[in-house]
């Protein structure tokens, strides 16, 4: 050893490399992990809003569709029919666009889902679309 | 002197479920599940070879009226009869439901119903007549209306459950639907406004909830589990004298008694005679068994003990148990080995 001045706050540099140095390299993983995390979180967000976005948009662009065709005459069926498509319009509207963390968000998506299907099945058409089996059906 | 008591009891048990016929329900396939019609008089039986079977009574033994086939392309998983006896309805693992109308010589299949994504599990009548609940693999319950025209109209498709439906039940004389999951809850739902919405939830089951069973009176429920337990539920209404509460005007459905230790298996099926009280139990041990309630027992916290069990009732998993509507003490059951068999049960004076 050629340079023997050992003082004790260098042995201390040395004893306390590995513990700074995990420290350091934690504190660092750490922000870049977060950094990562948040994007990866938000392109995961992104894709899934506009997931269901375009679900929802696809109900109400179908329901207002409907809502045209129908004739508006009184008689009992069609009432009901123009009941139940009023009724998921009126869902789709209050549906929070704009606040992802709405806690009932998944429940009234349940919801919405189950009245589209409802009013498929009233107006006697295939919930999925699939028009011949060859067909890829819309599923969402 | 204890043996003997323990044997003594054992006799007793048995003569508690007496076997008295045994038919060939099904050969070489499941029997799923049995329905008897409100009169009494026909049992409905469905099976894994898709077809669904009446029987009638002959003599001493039971003998088959009528075959429905060609209504489903996959097993058939449930069978109800309409309160008045004149429509049965089956639900298959084809994602439909058929209902047959009576007709002067036989059962004709006069709609079928379409909108689930996969496999029926379950159908169930209202006591109106006028109302028809389905469930599904799809994780969704479907409420039907049917008109004067015998039109059937979808009023409601329900995806309060996060897995796979069981099973749906009405109350006796409410509009009250009751539905069991592999989520392993029990939910309720009522009509609210043009709508039908969830209503309770009872959690307590530690796995899949196979069936669900209403008292005669629709005060309590009975559930049973994959978690080998029979829990019964009672209803506290808002402003109830034992303080249970209740969130808003909803009244409140609390697990007043947990039947545990008796079942070694599976439990498929609960039954709850409206004329006796008495609960009886299908399980994968391949065993029957009967429960009566102390008659002194708190309301609060009933206790049932066990009046009958017959250890190999079937020689497979037994799928379902019928108490018939009008006769006491009659039983029917079926299992995977495709028989059904029929019990005349006696309350035991001990209990």
């Amino acid at each position: 050893m050629a340079a023997a001045a050992p003082s004790s706050d260098m042995f201390d540099e040395i004893v306390m490399a590995e513990e700074r140095f995990h420290g350091k390299g934690y504190q660092e993983g750490y922000a870049e992990g977060s950094h990562v995390g948040v994007v990866e979180g938000r392109r995961y967000g992104s894709l899934h809003g506009a997931k269901i976005g375009s679900e929802i948009g696809c109900y109400l662009g179908f329901a207002l569709t409907w809502q045209c065709l129908l004739p508006k005459c009184t008689d009992e069926k069609n009432s009901k029919k123009i009941r139940a498509l009023d009724s998921l319009i009126g869902m789709i509207q209050k549906f929070p666009y704009e606040d992802p963390t709405y806690d009932k968000l998944q429940e009234d998506l349940e919801k919405i889902r189950g009245k589209f299907k409802q009013v498929c099945s009233m107006l006697n058409v295939q919930s999925d679309f699939r028009i011949g089996t060859e067909r890829s059906s819309l599923t969402f | 002197m204890t043996s003997r008591r323990v044997a003594a009891g054992n006799v007793a048990m048995k003569e508690a479920l007496e076997l008295l016929c045994r038919v060939p329900a099904h050969p070489d396939s499941r029997c799923w599940f049995l329905a008897w019609s409100p009169g009494g008089g026909l049992l409905a039986s469905c099976g894994g070879d898709r077809l669904v079977r009446l029987w009638g009574r002959e003599g001493q033994g039971w003998s088959c009226r009528a075959v429905l086939g060609e209504g489903h392309q996959r097993t058939v998983r449930r069978v109800a009869w309409s309160p008045c006896g004149s429509y049965l309805a089956s639900a298959s693992f084809d994602a439909t439901t058929c209902i047959w109308k009576r007709q002067e010589d036989g059962f004709e299949c006069v709609t079928t119903l379409e909108g689930h994504e996969n496999e029926v599990k379950s159908v169930a009548w209202a006591p109106s007549g006028t109302l028809l609940a389905t469930c599904s693999r799809d994780k969704s319950v479907w409420v039907w209306e049917v008109d004067e025209e015998e039109e059937y109209e979808c009023v409601s498709v329900l995806n309060s459950h996060t897995q796979d439906v069981k099973h749906v039940v009405w109350h006796p004389n409410q509009e009250l639907l009751a539905s069991a999951s592999y989520d392993d809850t029990v939910k309720l739902y009522h009509e609210e406004e043009d709508d039908w919405v969830c209503c309770a939830t009872l959690e307590g089951h530690e796995s899949t909830v196979w069936s669900v069973a209403f008292d005669r009176s629709g005060e309590r429920l009975a559930s049973c589990s994959d978690d080998k337990t029979v829990r019964i539920w009672r209803r506290y209404k808002p402003g109830n004298e034992e303080g249970v509460a209740c969130s808003g005007t909803d009244p409140t459905w609390k697990c007043v008694c947990n039947l545990s230790g008796y079942h070694t298996r599976t439990i498929y099926d609960v039954a709850w005679c409206r004329l006796t009280g008495a609960l009886a139990t299908a399980c994968g041990d391949d065993a029957i068994r009967v429960f009566e309630e102390s008659a002194s027992s708190d309301p609060r916290q009933p206790t049932f003990s066990l009046a009958a069990h017959v250890p190999r009732a079937h020689s497979q998993d037994v799928n379902c148990v019928a108490w018939n509507p009008k006769e006491p003490g009659l039983l029917a059951s079926c299992s995977d080995d495709g028989e059904i068999a029929f019990w005349k049960y006696q309350r035991p004076e001990v209990c």
